[in-house]
């Protein structure tokens, strides 16, 4: 699904966020991207979604190398990526079923879908009956599902999540990523950037680990990785 | 191996795409102008603004209008008046009264005899006693010609005196144009002046509205990150943008509209005493439909434009990050 070759990325400061990185994401595969802040996570999940461009090295999604994705077609690739955000990045003057269906209105769906899409999508991350609520009147952890619902409203084949549990309690996590689990169970691929290393180590998944802009050791589990 | 999807390819039919295509027109135009009721007292201001900026335009275009009008009218009224040499024979002049008539720049032709000319000075100047001391009459006698419409233009007239005065009994001719000359002159920098102020006040209204929506993005900047972030394109995003400039436009070229139709009730007595004067019974006339039209595409294209300019350089620097 997502795949790095030697890829590096220097921000034009001159601070290298990412070196000779190598790492496959395959089809329907679920895995956690680890590391402590400034690791380089977030660079790499905008490396993918093409907020940002690779200085060196080849990414690809599908098989496709995105260096041959021109600004015109970017809109299209991150239609095809569900992006859940830590501070959840809603509209908060907007209706949670606006917010929602955003991504389906830019893609042109009719109404009718819209209402389906929007009520199933809400149903799976257990708001259904909350479309008229502001996201404001919502506690923290329903923001975070709302944000969860608006990336999976359009069924995109990859799921990548910048630490979604960030501002959360361990039991509300938890529920996050049986959800992430849910959406994987159905051919999704997910890819879970966190620091939360308690969290993931309970978890079967595999976890590339990311330090000081490399990666470590290719593929380690969690469980490995904290023994040492 | 079979051929993987491609990562940019939408998820619709095309013919479903085209249809939802208008229907988003439609949506974003409709909530773009509710967007403008949402904040009734900015939008109310900039459309002031506009109609203000457009008036002013519409307002010289009527000036013009009317003065052209109003000179047109006068145009026509040009006259060469010739003088005939002393000495000839009733006859002669009889002559080439139908001469000059069969000339196809020629209107009509008034003959005024020099017994005529010299009745009526005395009748006008009041130096009738005077003349009675004169052994002979002074006066000449006079043709009066009126050159047909298309030649009734300065130079038109005055290519015609130059073909009058070629006649051997025309001693010579008088075309009294300078005062229309120097009018149409006048008229003529009226007319610039106004294609110059109408220039600036254009660009005033490009440039308010370019601000307005300028702030506007800015308002919006982090809805604008977000759907960057979940695929809108470009068009996208600014569709609803351009919607609201051309809701501008048009709303501020018919409050411009109304602004002149008020000015033009309350010039119109004032103006019609002065024409009174001049003994022309024209009355001014305001915007008709037509140009109610074209004022309103001319502002909606005016705020389509500025918002245009707006979008192109403040969309493309908001990007997620």
């Amino acid at each position: 699904m997502i795949q790095f070759e030697q890829v590096s990325k220097v921000y034009s400061g001159g601070q290298k966020a990412l070196m000779d990185v190598n790492f496959h994401l395959r089809q329907g595969e679920m895995a956690f991207l680890t590391g402590h802040s400034g690791a380089g996570k977030s660079t790499l999940l905008k490396l993918i979604t093409v907020i940002e461009r690779a200085t060196a090295g080849k990414v690809s999604i599908n098989g496709h190398n995105i260096a041959n994705v021109g600004p015109k077609h970017v809109p299209y690739l991150r239609r095809n990526i569900g992006m859940i955000f830590q501070n959840h990045h809603l509209l908060m003057d907007k209706t949670v079923f606006d917010n929602i269906a955003l991504p389906l209105v830019i893609e042109g769906f009719t109404h009718g879908e819209i209402r389906k899409r929007v009520a199933g999508a809400l149903d799976m991350v257990g708001l259904y009956g909350k479309e008229r609520h502001l996201p404001i009147m919502l506690s923290g952890g329903e923001q975070q599902r709302v944000g969860i619902a608006r990336a999976i409203v359009n069924k995109p084949p990859l799921l990548l999540a910048d630490e979604p549990t960030g501002n959360l309690d361990p039991k509300l996590s938890m529920d996050i990523l049986r959800l992430f689990e849910a959406f994987n169970d159905s051919g999704t691929s997910v890819l879970i950037a966190t620091h939360d290393l308690g969290l993931i180590a309970r978890m079967k998944y595999r976890t590339f680990t990311l330090r000081e802009g490399r990666m470590l050791g290719g593929e380690r589990s969690a469980a490995e990785e904290n023994m040492r | 191996m079979s051929k993987k999807p491609s990562i940019t390819q939408s998820k619709l039919p095309l013919s479903g795409r085209i249809v939802m295509f208008f229907i988003r027109h439609v949506q974003q135009g409709m909530s773009s102008m509710g967007e403008l009721w949402r904040n009734p007292v900015s939008s109310i201001m900039t459309m002031a603004v506009l109609g203000v900026s457009l008036s002013l335009p519409a307002a010289l275009q009527v000036l013009v209008k009317n003065a052209e009008n109003i000179t047109q009218s006068w145009n026509s009224a040009a006259e060469i008046s010739l003088f005939i040499n002393k000495g000839r024979s009733e006859q002669s002049i009889q002559s080439l009264l139908s001469r000059i008539k069969a000339f196809r720049e020629v209107e009509s032709v008034t003959y005024i005899s020099r017994e005529q000319a010299l009745e009526e000075f005395q009748r006008l100047s009041g130096f009738g006693e005077a003349l009675s001391y004169l052994d002979e009459n002074p006066l000449p006698a006079v043709v009066t010609v009126t050159p047909s419409l298309k030649y009734s233009s300065p130079t038109g007239a005055r290519e015609l005196l130059v073909k009058l005065e070629r006649e051997s009994e025309v001693d010579f001719g008088r075309l009294d144009i300078e005062w229309l000359e120097r009018l149409q002159a006048l008229l003529k920098l009226l007319e610039k002046t106004v294609l110059a102020i109408a220039a600036l006040l254009v660009l005033a209204v490009v440039l308010v509205i370019g601000n307005t929506i300028r702030l506007a993005i800015m308002n919006r900047r982090t809805e604008i990150e977000v759907m960057k972030l979940v695929g809108a394109t470009e068009a996208f995003i600014q569709r609803p943008f351009l919607y609201t400039g051309i809701w501008y436009g048009v709303i501020g070229g018919i409050l411009a509209w109304l602004i002149i139709n008020v000015l033009v009730w309350y010039l119109d007595g004032a103006l019609a005493e002065l024409l009174g004067l001049y003994g022309s019974e024209l009355t001014i006339q305001a915007l008709t439909f037509s140009e109610l039209i074209k004022l309103v595409l001319l502002a909606s294209f005016l705020g389509w434009l500025g918002s245009y300019l707006s979008v192109r350089q403040h969309l493309r620097s908001i990007e997620p990050s």
